[in-house]
């Protein structure tokens, strides 16, 4: 439902997009993880016809974009990452207006406008201004905004940023419903857990570039079979990288407070591990292991953190 | 085209949603326009006076009688006269200084009491509306009032015509051409001086022959209306670009230019949403006819948009909010102020009023006043729409176009 191929937005010397492709199809949640400037908006903003690629070819739902705007628009349901609401006008008039402006109309207009209502849980406050909502309550009026035309397409951008735990969780709810209809979902997050818990194919962007993309078990066969083990207490980084690389682990990440290392069987290697390092004079505090995960594959491939 | 309907409705419940700003929105050129009447001495106070250069080149009793009447009472209340040469008075109109120049010729005083065919000479200042209808009237009913003596005394002017070159009365003596006239004049003394009667003491308000200074700035209270109306609706642009509903709405499957038309028209409802209680609080306090109520609401509605076009193009072109709203604050004033909008134009030196029909406010207001004043029909004042929104339409068009090229893509 959603083809990227060579994808390139650039502004002068900028490069903001560059050579990225992917697809997603019906009833799936691809999602863009990436630092934020990494270039994940402007490939949704591509992709939504609000920026005109300078290079590349994008289809949605079979029409390309730039040629067909009008037709490959009509499928497609936005989600910006900004409150992209009418802050004067009551729930369901936003609801009503967006609808209308997909073609919707009558009854059905009205049905649809209920419908979401209900599913975004502001029903019983519909008829009020959103300038009287929590934070919460316009994330899910904006999120209800992009589906109330029941589109085959839904581009979310960073839909969470801001959202209180509880609202959150409803947006998941939401992301999962629309999946489970057959809707094409493309999530763009810089939270890893979010991609984790939603995404059924994932690409990992970087300076505006596709470093890693697959189902999450393939980007974590990545590590082939390592384990991530995680410490914080007080290093010395060039004893430590040493004893790490004497006990065949790979350092990911190391200053003078934490310490994380990818090494194959973590837990039998676990007790070697801390004797080795101890060895070189750190004061260890806390240990944590675990399966690797898409910050450790961030790490991993970047050598830095996810900026947040 | 549905779209453009439903967008109209919603900008519109916005609005609604905002009675604060809606109801500044009247309240603020009302204000204005209150305040600037009162200082410039009430809505019946200041009377506006039409300068008539005359060159009188017959010199005679009947050019000198022209001359007095039009200086005569209740005509001198209205209009100053000047004798000028004709040189001067040449210069003068051509530059705009008078609202007439009226030249009587040579042979003018003989030829009228021949009843041969002659000419007066009047020139008016265009970039006048009202002054040179006062003029044109008055000279009009002075020559009816001629063509009336002609109809009474025809016998006794063919008599004073045949003298003048003699100097005494010709076939006639003093004693019987006096006795004629006055039997005249007794003749139709019960027509000209009806009878006592009494009367109701109403005040006289003889349509287009006096103008308040209030009813000339009537309608630019009313354009005043139009521009915060205007205003509004073109830094919209900003609002919808920072909530990013602009960006939702560039995202839907609807032309781009369908949003500036709803915006448009939306403008234009604004309009005379605003302007009508305005113009109801006018009609009824400069005694207006209600007759021209909604026919004049819907000049204002339909051109007074025109702001709204070229403050929609000010804003695209602007960089920023601010910088929109800075920009547009120093080219509407002025414009306001030039195109008779705070000041009528007849209060305005001439090099001002020769601006003020190049603006777009000044295409609005002075058809308006014409109409209002008695100057035009509705079809004079509609006469010249089609060049307003034709001027509004391509600066909406343009404004499409580089919102488009500038702030999506």
């Amino acid at each position: 439902m959603i083809e990227v191929r060579d994808l390139q937005k650039s502004y002068g010397d900028l490069v903001a997009v560059n050579q990225v492709s992917f697809s997603a199809g019906a009833g799936t949640v691809f999602g863009l993880l990436g630092p934020n400037g990494a270039g994940k908006s402007t490939t949704i903003s591509c992709l939504s016809g609000l920026l005109k690629p300078t290079a590349g070819s994008i289809r949605v739902g079979g029409f390309d974009i730039s040629s067909e705007a009008l037709k490959a628009k009509a499928g497609l349901g936005i989600v910006p990452q900004e409150l992209a609401i009418y802050e004067d006008l009551s729930a369901r008039e936003n609801l009503a207006y967006w609808g209308a402006a997909y073609g919707l109309k009558g009854d059905k207009l009205k049905q649809r406008v209920d419908h979401v209502l209900g599913r975004i849980g502001l029903a019983d406050r519909a008829g009020d201004l959103p300038k009287t909502y929590s934070g919460g309550m316009k994330r899910r009026l904006n999120f209800g905004c992009g589906l109330v035309h029941e589109p085959a397409i839904l581009l979310l951008d960073e839909p969470t940023v801001g959202v209180d735990p509880q609202s959150r969780e409803h947006l998941f709810e939401l992301v999962r419903e629309e999946k489970a209809k057959g809707t094409c979902v493309l999530y763009t997050t810089h939270y890893m857990e979010e991609a984790e818990k939603l995404c059924d194919e994932l690409a990992i962007i970087d300076h505006g570039k596709i470093i890693a993309s697959g189902t999450l078990k393939e980007l974590r066969a990545e590590f082939g079979g390592n384990d991530i083990i995680q410490l914080s207490g007080s290093f010395e980084p060039a004893r430590a990288e040493q004893a790490v690389t004497e006990l065949n682990g790979e350092v990911l990440s190391l200053d003078t407070d934490t310490l994380m290392i990818a090494i194959r069987d973590g837990a039998r290697n676990l007790p070697a591990i801390l004797q080795g390092i101890s060895a070189t004079g750190a004061d260890i505090h806390d240990t944590r292991l675990s399966e690797p995960n898409l910050e450790s594959l961030f790490l991993k491939l970047t050598g830095t953190d996810l900026r947040a | 085209m549905r779209f453009i309907f439903v967008t109209v409705r919603k900008e519109l419940k916005r609005r609604f949603n905002d009675p604060g700003g809606l109801i500044s929105s009247i309240m603020i050129p009302f204000a204005i326009g209150f305040l600037i009447v009162s200082v410039m001495g009430g809505g019946s106070g200041a009377s506006i006076k039409a300068g008539l250069l005359i060159t009188d080149l017959d010199d005679s009793f009947i050019s000198q009688g022209i001359l007095s009447a039009l200086g005569q009472d209740q005509v001198a209340d209205m209009i100053l006269l000047e004798k000028v040469s004709l040189d001067e008075g040449d210069r003068r109109i051509n530059e705009g200084d008078g609202s007439g120049h009226l030249v009587i010729p040579q042979g003018f005083g003989k030829a009228w009491l021949d009843r041969e065919e002659i000419a007066l000479q009047l020139t008016v200042n265009p970039s006048q509306s009202v002054s040179p209808r006062l003029i044109r009237e008055m000279l009009e009913s002075l020559l009816d009032l001629g063509d009336y003596l002609h109809k009474v005394f025809g016998g006794e002017l063919k008599i004073i015509s045949q003298s003048l070159e003699s100097n005494e009365l010709v076939g006639i003596s003093t004693a019987d051409f006096s006795t004629n006239i006055t039997d005249k004049v007794s003749g139709i003394t019960g027509l000209v001086f009806p009878p006592v009667m009494e009367v109701e003491d109403v005040t006289p308000q003889p349509e287009g022959s006096s103008f308040s200074m209030g009813l000339l700035m009537f309608p630019g209270i009313l354009i005043m209306a139009a521009f915060f109306a205007a205003n509004g609706q073109s830094s919209n642009f900003w609002t919808e670009k920072e909530k990013g509903t602009l960006g939702r709405w560039v995202a839907s499957p609807n032309a781009f230019s369908a949003f500036w038309v709803a915006q448009w028209f939306t403008a234009m409802l604004l309009t005379a949403i605003v302007a009508a209680p305005i113009m109801l609080m006018g009609f009824f306090y400069f005694d207006v006819s209600f007759e021209k109520y909604f026919t004049s609401l819907a000049w204002l509605a339909l051109t007074g948009p025109v702001l709204f076009a070229l403050l929609s193009l000010i804003q695209v072109l602007a960089p920023s909010r601010k910088a929109g709203s800075v920009i547009s604050t120093l080219i509407m004033f002025p414009l306001l102020m030039v195109g008779g909008s705070f000041f009528p134009t007849e209060t305005m030196p001439k090099f001002i009023v020769s601006i003020a029909q190049y603006t777009p406010n000044g295409r609005v207001v002075e058809p308006l006043k014409g109409y209002l004043t008695g100057e035009y029909g509705s079809s004079g004042m509609f006469s010249e729409i089609w060049g307003i929104l034709l001027v509004t339409l391509l600066l909406v068009l343009l404004t499409g176009a580089l919102s488009a090229r500038k702030a999506l893509v």
